[in-house]
């Protein structure tokens, strides 16, 4: 899967250049990547799930997930919010500049064991960035899979991630068993679903017992989450997220991401950052 | 195993020709409380019975600060900085802490090997030297109190020398190229070993192991001894710094003046420092000094599997260390408690 692992030296960078940045809120971009090493570029690929570590020169390094779906072989797509230091810089970029990038890390979400079940996802806030990368792989496999949904929240409409772009599929998702529902917490002139995410898992078209579901969002959500789920049917087993934490080295050296118990302590960059709903209840510290 | 004797008198000669090998590092005397590692050249000032120096042995491995990437501002580029490592050879080091080096090795050779820690690690030379244990000592509890591999030679105390075990094929390389140094053991030097080995087990505080307190750790994480130890605590980060397997560091691209070149470099780093589980937004996954301190004692008795030990080797250093006088096998203890302890 990692197709770096035959590389000397795993902090090395790829160079990478911007092809075409786009806003997406008032905070997130969605940019668009082509590694310049065209072997690279035709032989990299990764899982939904997986992130990068991103780097400005001289200014330091960040890890963003992968956003696109790992079917557009050469491109990748990063959507990312500007946060402090390096992120602040990536909001400059223009197409044509270069950034530098290694990865794939972690260990993404178990698509393939997805294959020919319904799928749930559920995002709160940046929480779509990851989902959308498993989001656009079922469509780019849509007979692998059984009715999706995707539930996509925010405080505001403004602050929607890929508002329009999931507004613009929705009719011909819908003819596709693909669900699309977007929701709004906080914004009294917002036309449409209003609600948390989870107060919307009942209208999913996903049947309850042979549904995956993948969560991301902050983790003081997930608790909500897992219990509307299971009062809805879903099985707990069939429940994955993804964490986050401060990372610096993605591979497992660094220790800034460790977390868990003294029964499960796990490195976030490469035991995650996707973890399933038993492993993320039984283990203080987790969430 | 092959075990081979060094004749007492025959000790100086055999460090000396240690340097045929490599740089020479072991442990001196620097203060009336301290010792610490460093390159010898007069073999007159090994200390030999040291217990435990001020910065463990990962510091060849892992320096406290390197160099990774050179940057090349105009160019947009990261260059690997690979500087010559030459053969080195670390003598004197006790069990715990070569097991502590296989922890290492479980971290930083895994499935992403780290360059910069291999090829050191291979151009280290390890030799072993067998201790007594003090007050602070608790690797019989963590099982690595005795070490198997991990080493080239490993040197056992005699009345009249030293008993080694060889090793690896490096071991093999010394013994073979100085037969003048190495005779056969003998009936004698076996049960010398054998009456220090008993002795060593009997001097140590406590008996028994700690196999069980990861579970109980985690079931006492809401105690309140936890808020009163870390009271006390100073947040200074000497506990880890001084630990033979922690290992965490940060990384930073520092700008050279001028603004054309650069360095990106990483340091050590502690989990006890606030900044070290801050993200961006102002969020921080360790926000309570309680949080940092049970952070420790959860990462260093959480399971190792590759070997099957905790990461923890309980060599004591970070009691001994620690400027707030906190115990932390004192502390384990009292978690665990100390009425399951046959004494
Ligand atoms: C697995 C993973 C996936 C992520 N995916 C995305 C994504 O798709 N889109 C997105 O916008 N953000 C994502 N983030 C968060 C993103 O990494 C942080 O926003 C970013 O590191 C902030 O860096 P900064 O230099 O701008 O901020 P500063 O506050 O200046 O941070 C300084 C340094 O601290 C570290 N750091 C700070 N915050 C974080 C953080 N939240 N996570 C990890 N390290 C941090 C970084 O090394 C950073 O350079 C992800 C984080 C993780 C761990
Ligand atoms: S050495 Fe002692 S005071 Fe310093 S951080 Fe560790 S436990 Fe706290
Ligand atoms: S935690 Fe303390 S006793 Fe255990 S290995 Fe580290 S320094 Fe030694
Ligand atoms: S990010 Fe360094 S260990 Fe996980």
């Amino acid at each position: 899967m990692n197709n770096m692992n035959n590389m000397n030296n795993v902090y090395s960078l790829y160079k990478c250049r911007v092809l075409r940045v786009y806003d997406l809120t008032e905070e997130e971009k969605l940019f668009l990547f082509r590694f310049e090493d065209a072997e690279i570029a035709e032989t990299w690929t990764f899982t939904p799930g997986q992130f990068v570590q991103l780097t400005i020169t001289g200014l330091g390094e960040v890890p963003i997930s992968i956003c696109s779906s790992p079917m557009r072989r050469g491109f990748f797509e990063l959507c990312i919010k500007k946060a402090g230091r390096v992120t602040d810089k990536i909001h400059e970029l223009q197409p044509g500049d270069v950034v530098g990038v290694r990865g794939p890390y972690g260990n993404g979400f178990p698509v393939q064991e997805f294959e020919e079940k319904d799928l749930l996802l559920i995002a709160c806030g940046i929480g779509m960035a990851p989902l959308r990368s498993v989001f656009m792989y079922a469509i780019d496999n849509r007979w692998k899979f059984g009715n999706i949904t995707v539930i996509n929240s925010a405080k505001t409409g403004k602050r929607l991630l890929f508002r329009k772009e999931l507004e613009a599929m929705r009719d011909v998702a819908e003819a596709e068993n693909i669900r699309i529902i977007q929701t709004i917490t906080r914004d009294p002139d917002w036309p449409g679903r209003v609600g948390r995410a989870q107060e919307h898992i009942k209208y999913a078209n996903t049947s309850p017992e042979n549904a995956y579901v993948c969560v991301c969002g902050p983790p003081q959500a997930y608790h909500d989450i897992f219990t509307k789920l299971i009062e809805n049917g879903y099985n707990p087993r069939n429940i994955y997220v993804t964490l986050e934490r401060r990372m610096k080295c993605g591979v497992g050296k660094c220790g800034h991401c460790i977390a868990g118990s003294s029964t499960f302590l796990k490195y976030i960059c490469i035991d995650g950052p996707v973890f399933g709903y038993y492993d993320i209840i039984s283990t203080p510290g987790l969430i | 195993m092959r075990y081979v004797k060094i004749k007492g008198d025959k000790i100086y000669e055999f460090l000396e020709r240690l340097k045929n090998y490599g740089k020479l590092y072991a442990p001196v005397k620097i203060s009336e409380k301290f010792y610490d590692r460093k390159e010898i050249d007069d073999v007159g000032e090994i200390a030999f019975d040291y217990q435990r120096t001020i910065m463990p042995a990962k510091k060849y491995f892992i320096p406290p600060c390197e160099e990774m990437f050179e940057i090349d501002m105009e160019e947009n580029e990261y260059r690997e900085k690979l500087e010559e490592v030459e053969p080195f050879v670390i003598f004197g080091m006790h069990a715990c802490e070569i097991v502590a080096l296989r922890i290492l090795d479980g971290v930083y050779l895994n499935e992403y090997p780290d360059i910069y820690y291999e090829r050191r690690r291979k151009a280290g030379i390890i030799i072993g030297l067998s201790c007594l244990p003090d007050e602070y000592c608790f690797c019989n509890l963590r099982r690595t109190d005795f070490v198997d591999i991990g080493f080239d030679l490993f040197l056992h105390e005699l009345p009249d020398g030293y008993l080694a075990r060889v090793g690896s094929p490096k071991g093999h390389k010394i013994v073979d190229e100085n037969p003048d140094i190495f005779e056969e053991v003998r009936q004698e030097d076996i049960d010398a070993f054998r009456a220090f080995e008993e002795k060593r087990q009997e001097m140590f505080k406590f008996k028994g192991n700690f196999d069980n307190i990861r579970y109980i750790l985690e079931l006492t994480m809401q105690d309140k001894l936890w808020d009163e130890e870390s009271e006390k605590c100073l947040g200074c980060g000497n506990c880890t710094m001084t630990c033979p397997t922690c290992r965490c560091y940060d990384v930073q691209d520092i700008p050279e003046i001028g603004g054309k070149k650069g360095k990106r470099i990483r340091f050590w780093d502690s989990c006890q420092f606030r900044s070290h589980g801050l993200v961006a937004g102002g969020h921080n996954f360790r926000e309570t000094k309680r949080d940092r301190f049970l952070n420790r004692y959860i990462c260093k008795n959480s399971y190792f599997y590759p070997l099957g030990t905790s990461y923890c080797v309980g060599c004591g250093n970070c009691t001994y260390f620690c400027p707030a006088n906190i115990d932390f096998q004192e502390n384990l203890m009292k978690i665990r408690g100390r009425e399951v302890i046959h004494e």
